[in-house]
């Protein structure tokens, strides 16, 4: 068996003596407790009962039931990514945000931001009065003011900018253009935080289109990313994760998979994932690209350009790709026009347009101009006015210091954020703007895809959605919800089948929440000359700076979410915190351990993490941290690293401070047992059970005295698919707004105290240089043979007769015995009131204000708040199952396959978790516990999980 | 040590004595005082002034202190509450010659000048701040307890220091006894502790179960329309209410007050806030689809006959015993539901066979912890 070790970093998580814990009880202090106890049971026990109000609707609405949820389409686009939801609200209040199991682009899936954007709406800092100058105004002033201030620019033919994100609606494009109109000197000046300038311009260049091409990963054979996180961050991750997974599944019936390369400089969720892992620095980057197309174009006889030579092994991969030719694709993520015409080209030379890549599919969701926004900065003091559309350039551009210096000297400054940014604090005007939630709109993330959003609550503050106020400011009275039907009459609906009439086609639009409409376009032709392009050498020796997005936080606009920060890294599982991930070998030149702190180009200090597969000479830092002005939780955590965006070269030195990171995973060693299971694609097709031979061997020597439970209705279990889990964290996410998971804090996951229920385990295999990661979701295993269950001396803990480990919150006492005796770790302590929930205040410990008034709105209430002292656990989301067991029970009918989700499945982009009944013997988890593949974890120690993973299965 | 123990003793019955002081002060909220004016109004409402034949006065059907009894007569917080946008023309012909039949009945005998009618309306009109006067303290056993308590301290001062008792027997009988009835009061205290079993709030509007579903036999989901098919059964909307009460307009015993509080909230856009009566804790799911719909049970099951009383009342105790009897003991309707018979093969299978002729909610995992706590 390969060696799996477990981190390279054994001095995080510092044993610190945490100051939240009250000493030993004394005597004195026994008596005191006891003696207050008996007077306030006795106090309390007197007191009338506060009486509760019971106030229903004056008149109710019909399709509003209390206590049941109402679900809406909805869409989620926060100037980055696209994501299709669906919009869980119950009594008045989303809770929850799910994947639109309609839309072809996402699938039913969704990324972590978007599902923990719900918590946005209910922030405490969210602007709740127009501002001019820090004074609450009211809109009809502010909109007074702001009409008066643009006529005068207008007649004084001043320039006027507005900054915006990429704009993908095509109603609020439209506003904007009404705007540009109105006032002619108007610029509307598109950047992204986070941009793909470079693979835009390539394609300008080569095709005439400046647009990204729909990229199809599920009919790919052989895919190649260099330097590009497609599962995790590039562009349309749940996207491509969709259609990846579809082509790395494997089953008895199908035993084909495609392979993955991944070239890239720090480790990465995708390269994690990759069959073969090649690490680069990324000034190599280009090299590589050339010689790989050289190798191509040589084989092809066609020209190739001028290079040297590198160390990577080319030839391999390039006599892969010619054996793959029309089935193979190649994705970069660099910002490098140079690096993207040349990858263009290979998937050209391996005639890749048309199957595997499709300019008739567009994806728009990146659309920002870094030349166009240089000249901006640079032209600043020619604007009498600017306006801020959901953007936070003062933040997340690489201008962000000049422009917040300039901003002050704008005459009129407008900002039209929701929350305050460090963009809006110096603008004179702030017209806070409705939360996405409360808002209507509509979006074409892709061309032939319409999106439509609708809101889900009134707004909760004096807010006005931002094309409103555009609108107002233009002296137009229409509304734009109205001018939102409008374009999809005018617009959309002409290009689908027309089988209903318009009104009944936009009601299901938006019951649907997505349109597919045709839109005609010609693959464009390829034209430009590659070989005129020259490769600069580059002889720096310095470390390089890779600047990459991290899977959690993005770009930073949600920073202000414990959720995200808590959530642990899908590599280093850190939390609370951004870090120069470093190589072992630079850690040893500059002597550096896990948690010293560097200071970077004399400009900004940050620890280091020293990272298995990290590339020798190059520094990886995450973008999105380092908030100056956001709420508690993002605030001043981690480093701002936008400032070095455009550096690739750094010089770095040690300083002697340095910190303790709260990682998740220190603990987690597999220590030599074969806690995930793999094998590779060549013996899986010789046998399936391969890899998985221990598993017959031990249910051989199952035997128990005890009696076996029968279960005689439902037999819950869940099988879990490691070929197909990538590790993306949306399981967790979803499992923690589900289920009223509390957040922590950085202090308490030291102390690991983190409080998730689910779980993703990564260990490590091999050279740590290039190491092979493994990973596994683990929530409870649900034992039939529960090691928990014996030892509760009140049996909080105990089976229930459909097969859930069941725990009784009210009964715990807080032992922690089931803890103590679960081999799986996945029993989780209050060690504090955590949500505001014991009846005795004193208790709470709440760092991140998530017991708020505004905050608590969010959580669900078919699921108990926790208080102090009790033990708590996956549930396999038994809320969900009563609920779905009672629909059936309404309907006469019997349970349908797939019918009960858990969250954890609903949201997962890859599809690797099946949740259904053993008892049915046509359910897929049935099927797939018939898998050869199928084991369960630590199966050796008896305790009939009803859990299953599936083997691993690589692709070497 | 000896001297220790004796400390503590002490302070912790000194703790309780405070505890129980301030609880009795904050029962007697002291209010204030009448003036001289609300005096003669007070005279007027009680009918201590003759005024006309004086048959009747204000005090004999409009309660001034918060009773625990069905009163279908406004109480005088709910007088000051009706008249006070009220002209005083208005006022004087509402009290002397009203429209509907219940009050005018009940009104006809009253003789009151106009000067009088003012006192009378000061006189109530005292009432818009301070509600309804708390009732009259009770013997109970919060007196006993203060009564054992001082017992245990007198006792325990004469056996150290004054001891004037000679028997010490005595002392130890009497530590004793109190101690146990302390005990005994503490613990069924700490029992029902949030049960409510018998609670029966006056509501905001005076609505009658009795007349509702026992004299005009109105079916409980015609209100309560979500028992059905939700979690909640649902306190009816206005929107509800109105279905029959935009003709109804007038009720035998209740006259037009009551019936116009549904349209006053409806048209001032104030929701009812009524009185919630059974509230299960946090950590307990309850679905009345489940048990009214899908088990079948008759509302009454837990609710008590609802047809017998005006006030709705907390028939059972809800607490968790109560709710296992049932899911113990209970047969399931398995035959007439898909649902069970789909899922349940085995027993389908005995039913077919006749080796069983019902199944009890228990053996399809009525006694679950996560049927209801999750």
């Amino acid at each position: 068996m390969a060696r799996y070790w477990k981190s390279l970093n054994n001095n995080s998580n510092k044993q610190k003596k945490s100051k939240s814990f009250p000493k030993a009880t004394s005597r004195r202090d026994f008596l005191k407790m006891f003696g207050f106890g008996m007077a306030s049971t006795f106090v309390l026990s007197r007191c009338k009962n506060a009486a509760h109000k019971a106030i229903p609707f004056l008149i109710k609405p019909e399709e509003i039931t209390p206590s049941k949820a109402n679900y809406y389409a909805s869409s989620f686009f926060d100037g980055d990514k696209f994501n299709s939801i669906v919009a869980k609200v119950l009594d008045g209040r989303p809770i929850k945000l799910e994947g639109n199991e309609l839309s072809p682009i996402t699938n039913g899936g969704i990324n972590c931001i978007a599902q923990a954007s719900i918590l946005s709406l209910y922030d405490d800092t969210r602007y709740r009065n127009p501002i001019i100058d820090n004074e609450n105004v009211s809109f009809s002033e502010i909109d007074k003011q702001i009409i008066e201030k643009l006529n005068q620019i207008k007649s004084e033919k001043g320039k006027i900018a507005l900054i915006s994100s990429t704009i993908i609606s095509p109603t609020t494009q439209k506003v904007i253009d009404r705007f540009v109109k109105k006032y002619p000197s108007c610029e509307h000046i598109i950047y992204d935080p986070i941009s793909v300038s470079g693979l835009l311009e390539a394609n300008h260049k080569l095709f005439g289109v400046r647009t990204i091409p729909k990229y199809y990963f599920n009919k790919a054979k052989l895919i190649i990313g260099i330097n590009a996180d497609f599962l995790g961050t590039w562009l349309s991750p749940v996207e491509y994760t969709k259609e990846y997974i579809t082509n790395r599944k494997v089953s008895e019936t199908n035993r084909d998979m495609s392979r993955h390369i991944q070239i890239e400089s720090g480790m990465s969720l995708t390269g994690s994932n990759a069959d073969k892992r090649i690490v680069i620095n990324p000034s190599d980057e280009q090299k590589i690209v050339t010689n790989l197309y050289n190798y191509i174009a040589v084989k092809l006889n066609k020209e190739t350009i001028d290079v040297a030579s590198c160390n990577v092994d080319i030839a391999e991969i390039g006599e892969e790709l010619l054996q793959n030719k029309q089935q193979s694709l190649l994705v970069c993520g660099t910002n490098n026009v140079k690096t993207q015409l040349i990858i263009n080209g290979i998937n050209q030379l391996l005639e890749n347009y048309g199957t595997t890549i499709s300019f008739k599919k567009r994806l728009r969701t990146k659309q920002g101009n870094d030349r166009l926004f240089k000249q901006f900065i640079d032209n600043l003091q020619l604007y009498k006015a600017v306006i801020f559309y959901d953007c936070n350039p003062c933040y997340n551009s690489l201008f962000a210091d000049k422009l917040c210096d300039k901003i002050k000297n704008i005459d009129t400054s407008i900002s039209l954020a929701s929350v305050p940014d460090e963009t809006s604090i110096l603008t004179k005007y702030v017209c806070p703007s409705n939360n996405y939630l409360e808002s209507w709109d509509d979006f074409i993330p892709q061309t032939g895809i319409y999106s439509l959003s609708q809101p889900c609550i009134l707004p909760i503050f004096n807010t006005r959605q931002a094309q409103s106020s555009l609108l107002k400011w233009i002296s137009s009275s229409d509304q734009y919800s109205e001018l939102v039907k409008e374009t999809c009459k005018k617009e959309i609906y002409p290009k689908t089948d027309k089988l209903l009439v318009f009104e009944d086609f936009w009601t299901l639009s938006l019951q649907k929440g997505i349109v597919e409409f045709t839109d005609k376009f010609v693959n464009p032709r390829f034209k430009y000359d590659l070989s005129s392009i020259s490769i600069a050498e580059t002889k720096e020796l310095k470390p390089e700076l890779q600047i990459y997005e991290s899977v959690n936080i993005g770009s930073g606009k949600y920073a202000n979410n414990p959720w995200l920060q808590e959530l642990p890294d899908p590599i280093t599982k850190v939390t609370w915190d951004n870090y120069a991930s470093i190589s072992q070998k630079l850690a040893k030149k500059y002597d550096l351990q896990t948690g010293d702190i560097i200071r970077i180009n004399q400009l900004i200090e940050i620890p280091v993490w020293i990272q298995a597969g990290q590339a020798s000479n190059t520094i990886s830092v995450a973008l999105g941290y380092g908030r100056r002005v956001s709420g508690k939780s993002g605030k001043n955590i981690g480093v701002n690293i936008y400032p070095l965006l455009a550096h690739t070269h750094i010089s770095i030195e040690k300083t002697l401070h340095n910190i303790s990171f709260a990682t998740t995973q220190q603990h987690s060693s597999m220590e030599g047992r074969d806690i995930i299971r793999e094998t590779t694609l060549s013996q899986y097709q010789k046998k399936t059970s391969a890899g998985n031979e221990r598993h017959k061997e031990i249910e051989k020597h199952h035997q128990s005295l005890y009696n076996k439970y029968k279960y005689e209705g439902h037999h819950w279990a869940m099988a879990i698919d490691l070929n197909a889990c990538i590790g993306c964290n949306a399981c967790v996410i979803s499992c923690n707004i589900e289920n009223n998971i509390p957040v922590v804090g950085k202090e308490e996951v030291q102390n690991a105290h983190e409080m998730h229920w689910l779980r993703i385990d990564r260990y490590y295999k091999g050279n740590s240089d290039n190491p092979k990661v493994v990973r596994q979701p683990v929530m409870c295993q649900h034992c039939d043979n529960a090691p928990c269950e014996n030892v509760c001396p009140v049996g909080a803990s105990n089976h229930s007769s459909e097969g859930i480990n069941q725990m009784a919150y009210n009964r715990c006492i807080g032992t922690r015995y089931c803890n103590n005796n679960c081999p799986y770790k996945v029993r989780r302590f209050n060690w504090f009131d955590y949500n505001n929930s014991d009846a005795l205040s004193g208790n709470l410990y709440d760092p991140n204000q998530m017991t708020n008034d505004l905050p608590r709105m969010v959580l669900n209430p078919d699921v108990t708040v926790r208080a102090k002292g009790v033990i708590e656990k996956c549930s396999f989301c038994v809320q969900r199952i009563q609920e779905k067991k009672l629909q059936a029970k309404l309907e006469n009918r019997t349970l349908r396959d797939g019918e009960i989700q858990t969250a954890c499945e609903q949201v997962c982009p890859a599809n690797a978790i099946v949740f259904g009944d053993l008892n049915d013997k046509n359910s897929r988890v049935y099927k797939l516990f018939k898998e050869k593949r199928r084991y369960h974890l630590l199966e050796e120690l008896h305790t009939l999980p009803s859990i299953g993973y599936l083997t691993k299965v690589n692709n070497v | 040590m000896k001297t220790y123990f004796y400390k503590y003793l002490v302070s912790f019955l000194f703790i309780h004595i405070l505890v129980n002081i301030n609880l009795l002060c904050l029962a007697s909220n002291p209010k204030d005082l009448p003036t001289k004016d609300n005096k003669l109004g007070k005279r007027l409402y009680f009918g201590l002034i003759k005024t006309g034949d004086n048959t009747v006065n204000c005090a004999s059907c409009h309660n001034i202190n918060v009773i625990d009894t069905f009163n279908w007569n406004p109480s005088i917080a709910d007088l000051t509450l009706s008249t006070k946008n009220m002209d005083s023309t208005t006022f004087s012909k509402i009290l002397l010659s009203p429209l509907g039949k219940r009050i005018s009945d009940a009104h006809k005998n009253v003789q009151l000048s106009a000067d009088q009618i003012v006192l009378v309306r000061e006189y109530i009109n005292s009432f818009r701040k301070t509600g309804l006067e708390p009732p009259k303290m009770k013997i109970n056993r919060l007196l006993l307890f203060i009564f054992l308590l001082i017992c245990i301290v007198g006792i325990s001062v004469d056996l150290v220091y004054t001891q004037i008792i000679r028997y010490k027997i005595i002392h130890v009988i009497v530590l004793i006894l109190s101690f146990v009835f302390i005990l005994k009061i503490t613990i069924e205290d700490a029992i029902s502790l949030g049960r409510s079993k018998g609670y029966a709030p006056l509501q905001p509007i005076k609505f009658s179960h009795k007349i509702h579903v026992g004299d005009n036999k109105t079916d409980c989901f015609y209100c309560h329309h979500t028992a059905e098919e939700a979690k909640s059964a649902g306190i009816p909307s206005n929107g509800v209410c109105l279905n029959c009460h935009e003709l109804i307009l007038e009720g035998t015993n209740s006259g037009k007050f009551e019936i116009q509080k549904i349209h006053t909230s409806v048209s001032n856009k104030e929701n009812v806030q009524w009185i919630r009566i059974h509230k299960l804790p946090d950590h307990v799911f309850f679905s009345h689809a489940q048990h009214a719909n899908v088990g079948k049970l008759n509302c009454s099951e837990c609710h008590g006959d609802m047809s017998e009383d005006h006030l709705a009342t907390q028939s059972a105790d809800l607490s968790m015993g109560w709710c296992l009897d049932c899911h113990r003991n209970r047969k399931v309707n398995f035959e007439s539901n898909e649902y069970y018979k789909g899922t349940f093969e085995e027993y389908q299978k005995k039913f077919k066979d006749k080796m069983i002729d019902s199944i009890l909610v228990v053996e399809v995992g009525g006694e679950n912890c996560m049927k209801c706590h999750y």
